[in-house]
Parts: C-alpha cells; sequence; structure tokens
C-alpha cells in the first residue's frame, strides 16, 4: 500500500524531537549509558561540553525511529549507517529531514539528516524491507 | 630529536602495534550483560517515543537499533576484561591524542531479536588511519568491528569509528575547553615536571653532582646542597603503595568515588595520583600501576595511573 | 616551662552556629577564662593564638579592654598550634616577657568556612605550602579526610587493623561525650553497628571517623606559678611544652619519607615532653589526644610510648581509652564527641582533670598528657599538680 510513496526522491515527514533535560536523560538510561555527561550538567560542562548531550544510542535510536515512523511496522530494519556531527545538548532541537535514496524491489534505502542549531548531527543512510 | 622526527617516530610505533592488534582478530567472546529484555525494551520504546507497535505485546521484537544496548556495562563499569584495543588507546593517550570524538556508527542486522536470546559479542580492531589533520586537530582514527552472536550464529555487526586527536594549543576562546579548577602551583622549581606530563614523560629530580633522585622536587639537593639539578624519566611503571576512594564532600573537577594512590616508582621514590581505568573498589596496595597522561584542559595534563605490570606494553 | 601554670579556662557555648562574629566567640572566652582565673583584662599583657584564627591580637584586645601588650605570637600549622600556644606562652611568662598570657582560638568552623570542604585554591598559592599542596591538590586529594585515610589505609594493611578498630575510638569518645553537657553530642552515645553503618567519606574512613565541625571559642590563661598561688583555681601546672616536626615533614601529606604508619613529628613532641617533665608515660593517670579523624588516636598511642607499634588496636579492643581503662583518653569526649576549637577545649579539660572538675573525673589525676594536631608539625604538653 506504501510502494508508490516510496519511490525514490519522496520525502519524509519532518520529525522534530525538543532535547528537554529528561529527553536526554531517560534515553541515556534507557540506553543503559551512565556516562555523566550525559545527565550531569556540572561534569559536562566541566568536561568542556555546554551542556549534557545525547549519546550515541540514542542517535541511532532516533533515526530508526524517523523511519519507521513513516514507513511503519513492517518495515524492517536492516542497517543504519550513520556520521557523526556536533553535539545533540540539552535545550536545543533536533529535526530529521529524510528522502528516499533507493528502492530496488522490496529494498529501500532513505538518507537522513538530523540537524540541530550547531549544524548536522547525525547524517546518514537507512536500509529497510518490507 | 626535531618535531618532525618525533612525529615519525609516534606515527611508526602507532603503526606497529595498531598492525600487531589488528593480526589479532577477533578477541574472546563475551555474554552480553543484559539478555533481550521485554521490559528494557518498553523502557526504550517510550524514552524515544517510539509507538511502533512491533515493540510490545506478546510478539514484540526487540528494536534493531538496541543492539549495542545489550553490551553496555552499565553503572559497573570496569568489569570488563581488558581488550587489545585498550592498548591502542593507551598508545595514542601517551603520545598526546588524547581528544575523542565519535565519527561514524554503521549497524548491519541480520535478523531480528526476540525477548529471552542472550547475545555473545566479539571485537575485532580493523583500521588505524594515517595522521590526519582534522578541524580538532592532527590525530588517527581508529576503527572497531562488533559482531553479536545467537547460538553460534552472527545476528547483527557494528562498525565503529572514532577519531583520536591532539587537543589544539590555540583555539579561538569558544571553543576552550572550560579550565581544570584544580591547578597546581608552578615555579622555577617545579615546571620541569609540568612540562614532561605535558610531553608524555614522568620525570624526577636528579640531583646534577651526586645523582640522587628527590620527589617531590626542591631547589637544594638534601644529600650535597648542589644546586645543579637534572631529571631523569621515569619508566612509568609502579606499585600502589597506599591509596584512598574519595566519596564526600564531592570535589570541583571530579567525578565521585575516584581513587588516589601514592604510587611507589622502581626509581625509589614515591608520587600521588589518581588510579584510572579500575573501578576505585578494585584498587588494592601492591597492585601493579603503569603512568598514564591525562589532559585535564586545554593546558594541563596530569599524570595518572591504569593497572598494568611493567611488562605489558612497554 | 618551670614555675609556670595554667590558672583560667573558659569556653563558649559548642554549637553548629553561634550566630554571632568569631570576634564577639573570641571576646566571650577570653572573659570566661579571666573570670574562671580570678583575673582582670588589664592583668594580661601577652596574647597568643593560631595564625589560622581571624582575630588579630590588637582587635581581641580592643574588646575585651587588654591594655599594653608586651608579647604577642602565634603559632602555624592549624590544629597542631594548640598546645603550642601554650608553650610560647610559657616560654613569655618564664622569660619575664609577659605576666599573664592569654592563649586562644575562636571560629565559626560550622557556619562559617569548613575546613572539610575542599578549597580548590588550595594548590595555587605560589607559596611553599601552595607547591607542596600541588602534588596532592589536582589529584582530588585535597581534604584533611582524605590527607589522613591515605596513612590510615597503609597502617591498617601493615598491622591488619579492621575498619571496626577505628570505630571503637569514636564509640569511646562518644561514651564520654554523652555524659558530658558540654558536649555536642550529650546523651548522644554511638554503637560500633552505626560507625560501620556510617556513609564513606573517603575509604577507609566513614563518617563516624571524622570529627564534627563546630562553631566555638576556648581561651585559656597563662601565668607564673608563684602568682598562681595567690588566684582562686587550683593551678594546672606547666611541667613540659613542646613543638615538634619531623624530617621531611609535610601538611598532613608526608608520603615520602617512612613507611606511612607512624606520626614521627608526634614522635619529636614526645621525647621532647618527657625529656623536659623527666616523666614518662607510665606516669600519666589520662591523656588528651587529638581525635580529629580516629586512626591517628591508635597511632599515637604508638607513638608516644603507651603501647607498642601495631598494638594500640589491642589496646582499645581491652577498654585501654575508656574512663577506667589502663590509660583514660579524651573523658570530655574530644573532638569527635564534644566540639571541635581546634585542639584548645582538649587542654580545657585536662586542667579540669587535674583540678579534679571534670564531669569525666579520671580518680588521681597528677599528670596528663595533650597533644596536638596530628599529620601536621604539632605540639604537646604534660600538666600537672603543684608538688
Amino acid at each position: 500500500m506504501r510502494t508508490l510513496e516510496m519511490a525514490v526522491g519522496t520525502t519524509l515527514p519532518e520529525l522534530v524531537i525538543p532535547l528537554t533535560p529528561t529527553m536526554i536523560i531517560s534515553t541515556a538510561l534507557a540506553t543503559r549509558d551512565f556516562t555523566p555527561v550525559h545527565h550531569d550538567t556540572e561534569i559536562a560542562r566541566a568536561q568542556g561540553s555546554q551542556d549534557i548531550f545525547l549519546n550515541i544510542l540514542t542517535t541511532m535510536g532516533l533515526v530508526e525511529r524517523f523511519v519507521t515512523d513513516w514507513a511503519g511496522p513492517e518495515a524492517l530494519i536492516r542497517g543504519i549507517n550513520v556520521k557523526l556531527g556536533v553535539p545533540a545538548y540539552a535545550g536545543d532541537t533536533l529535526t530529521f529531514s529524510g528522502a528516499v535514496a533507493e528502492r530496488d524491489g522490496d529494498t529501500c534505502v532513505v538518507d537522513v539528516r538530523g540537524m540541530v542549531s550547531l549544524g548536522p548531527h547525525a547524517t546518514g543512510t537507512v536500509r529497510f524491507t518490507l | 630529536m626535531t618535531g618532525t622526527q618525533e612525529a615519525e617516530g609516534h606515527e611508526r610505533a602507532l603503526r606497529e602495534l595498531a598492525d600487531k592488534i589488528i593480526a589479532q582478530g577477533e578477541g574472546p567472546r563475551l555474554l552480553t550483560p543484559s539478555p533481550v529484555d521485554r521490559t528494557m525494551i518498553k523502557h526504550w520504546a517510550e524514552a524515544m517515543g517510539d509507538a511502533n507497535p512491533r515493540y510490545q505485546g506478546p510478539d514484540a521484537i526487540a528494536p534493531p537499533a538496541m543492539i549495542q544496548v545489550w553490551s553496555m556495562d552499565g553503572l559497573k563499569r570496569g568489569d570488563r576484561p581488558r581488550l587489545p584495543l585498550d592498548d591502542m588507546f593507551e598508545a595514542l593517550d601517551e603520545r598526546g591524542f588524547t581528544g575523542v570524538v565519535a565519527t561514524n556508527c554503521e549497524h548491519t542486522y541480520h535478523r531480528h531479536l526476540v525477548p529471552g536470546e542472550h547475545l555473545t559479542s566479539t571485537t575485532r580492531m580493523s583500521d588505524l588511519s594515517g595522521l590526519k589533520k582534522t578541524a580538532l586537530g592532527d590525530g588517527y582514527f581508529v576503527t572497531w568491528n562488533v559482531t553479536w552472536y545467537a547460538q553460534d550464529k552472527p545476528v547483527a555487526e557494528m562498525i565503529f569509528r572514532l577519531l583520536k586527536f591532539r587537543p589544539r594549543e590555540e583555539r579561538c576562546p569558544s571553543e576552550e575547553r572550560k579550565p581544570y579548577p584544580l591547578r597546581p602551583a608552578v615555579n622555577r622549581d617545579t615546571a620541569f615536571f609540568w612540562e614532561g606530563a605535558r610531553s608524555g614523560e614522568l620525570r624526577i629530580q636528579k640531583c646534577g653532582d651526586c645523582g640522587e633522585l628527590r620527589h617531590p622536587p626542591g631547589p637544594v639537593c638534601p644529600s650535597c646542597r648542589s644546586t645543579e639539578r637534572t631529571y631523569a624519566v621515569a619508566a612509568g611503571t609502579g606499585t600502589v603503595y597506599s591509596y584512598v576512594v574519595h566519596h564526600h564532600p564531592p570535589v570541583p573537577g571530579r567525578e565521585t568515588p575516584f581513587a588516589v594512590a601514592v604510587v611507589e616508582l622502581p626509581e625509589g621514590v614515591r608520587i600521588v595520583g589518581n588510579v584510572v581505568d579500575r573501578a576505585p573498589a578494585e584498587v588494592e596496595i601492591g597492585m601493579p600501576v603503569r603512568v598514564v597522561f591525562q589532559a585535564m584542559d586545554d593546558e594541563l595534563i596530569l599524570p595518572m595511573w591504569t593497572p598494568g605490570s611493567p611488562d605489558a606494553n612497554a | 616551662m618551670a614555675g609556670t601554670a595554667l590558672v583560667g579556662i573558659g569556653a563558649t557555648e559548642f554549637s553548629k552556629n553561634s550566630g554571632r562574629s568569631e570576634l564577639q566567640l573570641a571576646a566571650e572566652a577570653v572573659f570566661a577564662a579571666l573570670d574562671d582565673a580570678g583575673l582582670a583584662p588589664a592583668d594580661v599583657d601577652g596574647l597568643v593564638t593560631y595564625t589560622q584564627d581571624a582575630n588579630q591580637e590588637i582587635a581581641l584586645a580592643r574588646e575585651v579592654g587588654i591594655g599594653d601588650l608586651t608579647y604577642f605570637s602565634r603559632v602555624h600549622y592549624g590544629g597542631g598550634a594548640a598546645c603550642g600556644t601554650v608553650a610560647h606562652a610559657a616560654m613569655a611568662v618564664a622569660t619575664g616577657a609577659a605576666e599573664v598570657v592569654v592563649c586562644y582560638r575562636a571560629f565559626n568552623e560550622r557556619s562559617g568556612q569548613r575546613f572539610g570542604q575542599p578549597n580548590a585554591g588550595l594548590g595555587g598559592e605560589p607559596s611553599s605550602q601552595g607547591l607542596e599542596m600541588s602534588w596532592h591538590v589536582p589529584y582530588g586529594l585535597m581534604t584533611p579526610a582524605a590527607w589522613v585515610a591515605m596513612f590510615a589505609q597503609r597502617y591498617m594493611h601493615r598491622y591488619g587493623v579492621k575498619s571496626e578498630d577505628f570505630g571503637r575510638v569514636a564509640v569511646a569518645m562518644r561514651r564520654h561525650a554523652a555524659n558530658n553537657p558540654a558536649a555536642w553530642f550529650y546523651q548522644r552515645p554511638i554503637t560500633l553497628a552505626d560507625h560501620q553503618a556510617s556513609k564513606w567519606i573517603v575509604e577507609p574512613l566513614h563518617l563516624l571517623d571524622c570529627c564534627q565541625e563546630s562553631d566555638g571559642a576556648v581561651a585559656l590563661v597563662v601565668t607564673s606559678a608563684e602568682r598562681a598561688r595567690d588566684l582562686r583555681r587550683t593551678p594546672a601546672m606547666i611541667k613540659a611544652a613542646a613543638q615538634g616536626a619531623g624530617a621531611g615533614q609535610m601538611m598532613m601529606t608526608s608520603y615520602y619519607r617512612d613507611d606511612m604508619t607512624g606520626l614521627a613529628e608526634m614522635g619529636v613532641v614526645g621525647r621532647k615532653l618527657w625529656e623536659i617533665s623527666g616523666l614518662s608515660p607510665s606516669d600519666m593517670q589520662a591523656a588528651i589526644l587529638y581525635d580529629h579523624f580516629t586512626p591517628f588516636v591508635l597511632t599515637q598511642l604508638e607513638e608516644l610510648g603507651f603501647c607498642a607499634r601495631g598494638e594500640a588496636k589491642d589496646f582499645i579492643r581491652d577498654g585501654g581509652i575508656e574512663i577506667d581503662g589502663h590509660l583514660p583518653v579524651n573523658p570530655h569526649g574530644g573532638q569527635l564527641g564534644e566540639a571541635y576549637i581546634h585542639g584548645m577545649n582538649g587542654i580545657a579539660e585536662a586542667v579540669r582533670q587535674i583540678r579534679g572538675t571534670s564531669v569525666n573525673q579520671v580518680p588521681g589525676v597528677t599528670n596528663i598528657l595533650v597533644t596536638a594536631g596530628t599529620g601536621v608539625p604539632t605540639s604537646g604538653l604534660v600538666l600537672g599538680a603543684a608538688d
């Protein structure tokens, strides 16, 4: 039913994620990442960051969510390849955009870009099958 | 030694170490700390705001992107056995490439996972780049691969790459790290020590006349009154003579608990420093340690101590 | 020190928040001590305090109405100064530099500047002390508890001492304090289980291994034995007073000189005290041992010759430091139980023991030893009854 919408060049609906401290901390803990820079503002600042920031496991999870929110539960994620950019700090907003880059039968590749105010936080591709 | 020769020396030594570690291939297959678990999936999906129905209900599957979560040590850090890759990072730290920033993470999922499965994983280092000039500073990209198995069949893989870089001495003010608050006073009697730390050397004051070694240093040799001072570069090994684990009160610039030790060096002097890379509870008197140099901010590098015997990757 | 005596003691209440300035606390303690001695401010011509005290001698003199001062002095090295103030006063009296010298220590150590809190500036000073601290502070080794814990760990390792052995000191001090209405921990004894359950401060030290923090002041009056005879109180004769620093000494961090299981500077003080007084440990009926942290009470018992190296744990386990023990220690409850007035409250208790007026009076005290801050250059006293 979605095959038509998945033609190469189709853009995905934006996903806007307000990076509240609750979001940063609860995702860090849900990914079992207890590194203090993801939950302790004072330590994060002492180490040169402007605030606590999103951990990589969460970035991977959000990239996945961005695609499945659009592709639906039938989509089976086969691979995620992310180039990491600037940190996603608490107080910022992470906005995902993307478009279908390749389509080959049941397999689809989507280009994804997650932007924060400092620039690209994550860019890459997600491959899934239907 | 000129700067260029020094850099070439670094590069050669790092390349040799990398080749050795890469040739070792996959490390031991280790059971992941967490089995694939329904409650963890629920928490994860909730935190991510992911309402995908496939992660819910009796037939739930695990979100593929959770793969690394099953391998996380959680709060009980330091239990993990030492991997050859750790030697690579230490060698880079010791040469001043103390900065770290992750650059790539690539997951491949061969099949989806269901609650109850308990995975094993192996790690192998796959690449060390040449010395690269980057916006953050000169550095090396280190790449490693993790493979997860269920009943001996690979179910997922990850390629992870990070940049280990030498933090730039000068940066524009907006990029400067916040200064580490616990700074030493340095004067003409002690500057050699802190300069040594910056260049990756643990220096011990040595009398220019009678040769006596002394730490902490001072302007006059207590043995012969000489003010001719030089220094020896310590081998960088030692044993824990005594130690404490600080819990309270909070210390500026520090995360508690942390361990501080009096380390006895084979050169015959003692020195105080933190014991790192080991849970404070596992530090003990008599434990062999090796020096590592830790950048606290853009200026200060402190010699610290990591578990290791004298013959380990000298 | 021959011919000098402690003739007056005075103190404010010991609290966690005095609600008044340190200078006011000092003045109140001085009035109390002078009243106790039966002297007037106008009789005082000498003042001695700690370099760390925030109240200048002249400021205190103005407040309490002391006129001309012919002697003033300060003693360095934190709590190591305590008995040193009396040593300086006694020397001034003995040499004729002054006739009546008041020693004082006043602070809001709980409600004001707390010594137990990390001070990032400690290592930054380009003084010899700042340079010394710079080998430790950058690593976060920067609180008194941490500095002492480093010695305690080695001592435990060397002699098979357990945390419970330190805990017995805390339990004994709190037991003594429980019977002392002036003590902060009056009627609040603890058990060994409480000690073991108290949180880690710096391993191997629990919270209950660390003395409390207090607001308060203590003052002591020193004059000649001759003049003491005419005053209202039984004098506590200063049979010996000594200061001491050891070879390779540092402030709390003498980690580089020996096996870290003793207190060389306290050995120096002890030897000098026995030499001056002609007395020995077996002549002491009680002792006031500086107890900012429990482990150094054990070390002092050994360093001062009350028991052999490594045997303090057995001495304490056998009840040696209890009121009815072999050497009653800190009958007032010490700094763990009564108050942390940088050791000065212990000197006042020693005077009460000589007078026979302590709430926890040890029978027949004719000689008592007092020590000051441990881990730092320190000092000590032997006080005794007049012959």
